[in-house]
């Protein structure tokens, strides 16, 4: 029997697998409309993200009054080491930007990554991550990235190592319950308890929750609102906490769920006012450079998201 | 349609020339003129920098005078009156503590209103806080109020326990 859809050729358009072919389709069809030097950013379009370190955490009063904490984060020269493009076995697609940021001593570099950092034009850097994007968003390499990246009022997520804590009990680590204070307990107050069932299994499961070292691992802190960026100082103020000890490396990136995913889900569905946060009207792209912040003002400050004024009572 | 119309014009005032085009919201200004060292870009004494340049004078002043080392720097014990935008807009009251944390630094008052104690906490560098006057000073070099009676302790925790030294602090004023 000739198997008719054998001979027509399914169209072949790139496939990144970490997002839906729908997202792709679109962002590609942008890429051949228009020149990649001056591509805007689309609803579909997943931008690189940033390397910072984070520097302290203050205070600040929005335009209402009302007190926030902010963690502020600065940028180290942070540049475009490398623009990824993987194949894989079933034809989909890995594209990424590689971001490299904090210059480091040539004497201290392996020859490895100097030759790394050679090919790519830029001094030795300390850290060097990748960030996951539509193929529209490559960022040219040896571009130095700059903090109007992130427009106050986005939501980013906030990636670093949290603080390592040892080696900690289950009631620290696991939220155990622990035993009683009193009425008999011996000696086991903070203790675990019992670690399983009697003959059967007749063994400890693996994965079982018991003591060990806590923290020192990767956490991602979402949804993040950026409050104010200083150009010349290259800081990102971003309101709460963000993971890690003072002066540690940070990702950055545009929220997963408040940005990505609602700007795409909306502009499917139609609703293009929902697409950005409020007052937003657009998101540099392919990312904010050194150039583009010279060309804005070096201090910008978002206002409360709050409409009206919590100080003043309500009818 | 009035509410939009305003709103309209506060956008619109917000970014007069509409020089930053990525958000209609966001405010823009210029840093204060400040050398810019050079340690600061590498994170060199940055989070004190950033003390100077995100509050005004005014409040840098005020923080300066809860410092540790300022000649006429306000002791607890001493009776402050604080004037605020919102309510409560004019607290006397006892101060039983300075809270020093940068610009987070608060202080707490205390005060017995109709056989009522009330304590409040102040965040000296918050935008309600428009005015702080000492009316009695506990010790220390101050031109400021009246002299009282210098305390032997950071925190006078122990004044909720006892109306009779409230009353007594209350009774040097008048």
């Amino acid at each position: 029997m000739l198997r008719l859809w054998s001979f027509g050729t399914r169209p072949v358009f790139p496939r990144c697998r970490a997002f839906h072919s729908t997202v792709v389709s679109n962002a590609t069809a942008e890429v051949e409309s228009s020149s990649a030097s001056t591509s805007t950013w689309t609803p579909t379009s997943v931008r690189t993200g940033l390397i910072a370190r984070k520097r302290g955490m203050t205070v600040m009063w929005d335009n209402h009054g009302v007190r926030f904490p902010v963690t502020v984060l600065q940028l180290e020269n942070c540049q475009v080491t490398a623009n990824i493009k993987t194949v894989r076995d079933d034809q989909s697609e890995y594209h990424a930007v590689q971001v490299a940021a904090s210059d480091r001593p040539l004497k201290n570099t392996t020859k490895q990554m100097l030759g790394h950092f050679s090919k790519a034009g830029v001094p030795p850097k300390r850290i060097v991550k990748e960030f996951p994007v539509t193929p529209d968003a490559h960022v040219p390499i040896g571009t130095t990235l700059s903090a109007v990246h992130f427009v106050p009022g986005q939501f980013v997520d906030v990636i670093a190592k949290s603080l390592g804590k040892g080696f900690q009990g289950t009631m620290k680590r696991w939220n155990f319950k622990g035993l009683r204070a009193s009425h008999g307990v011996s000696v086991s107050h903070r203790a675990a308890g019992s670690i399983g069932a009697h003959q059967d299994p007749g063994r400890v499961w693996p994965g079982k929750k018991m003591a060990g070292r806590l923290g020192g691992e990767r956490i991602t802190t979402q949804n993040l609102t950026v409050v104010r960026v200083d150009s010349d100082l290259e800081l990102i103020y971003v309101r709460g906490c963000v993971p890690g000890i003072d002066d540690a490396q940070v990702m950055i990136r545009d929220a997963k769920k408040k940005m990505t995913q609602l700007a795409h889900h909306n502009s499917a569905k139609g609703q293009f006012e929902k697409v950005l946060p409020k007052g937003l009207v657009k998101l540099p792209f392919p990312a904010g450079t050194k150039e583009l912040a010279q060309a804005l003002p070096p201090v910008i400050v978002a206002p409360s998201a709050r409409v009206s004024d919590p100080f003043v009572p309500r009818e | 349609m009035f509410n939009s119309f305003r709103k309209c014009t506060q956008r619109l005032m917000s970014t007069a020339t509409q020089p930053y085009p990525f958000s209609s919201v966001a405010m823009v200004s210029a840093p204060p003129p400040t050398p810019a060292l050079e340690g600061l870009k590498a994170g060199k004494g940055l989070m004190p920098y950033l003390r100077q340049r995100l509050l005004s004078p005014e409040k840098l002043e005020l923080l300066a005078r809860f410092g540790r080392r300022h000649p006429e720097r306000i002791l607890p014990g001493s009776v402050l009156q604080v004037t605020s935008k919102h309510a409560p807009t004019a607290f006397t009251g006892v101060l039983l503590g300075i809270r020093r944390r940068g610009a987070d630094t608060s202080v707490l008052l205390r005060n017995v209103i109709n056989r009522t104690g009330v304590e409040v906490q102040f965040a000296v560098c918050s935008p309600n806080v428009k005015d702080v006057k000492v009316l009695m000073r506990a010790g220390g070099r101050g031109s400021e109020g009246r002299a009282g009676k210098r305390m032997r302790r950071a925190k006078l925790f122990y004044l909720r326990d006892s109306p009779d030294k409230m009353t007594a602090i209350s009774a040097g004023m008048r």
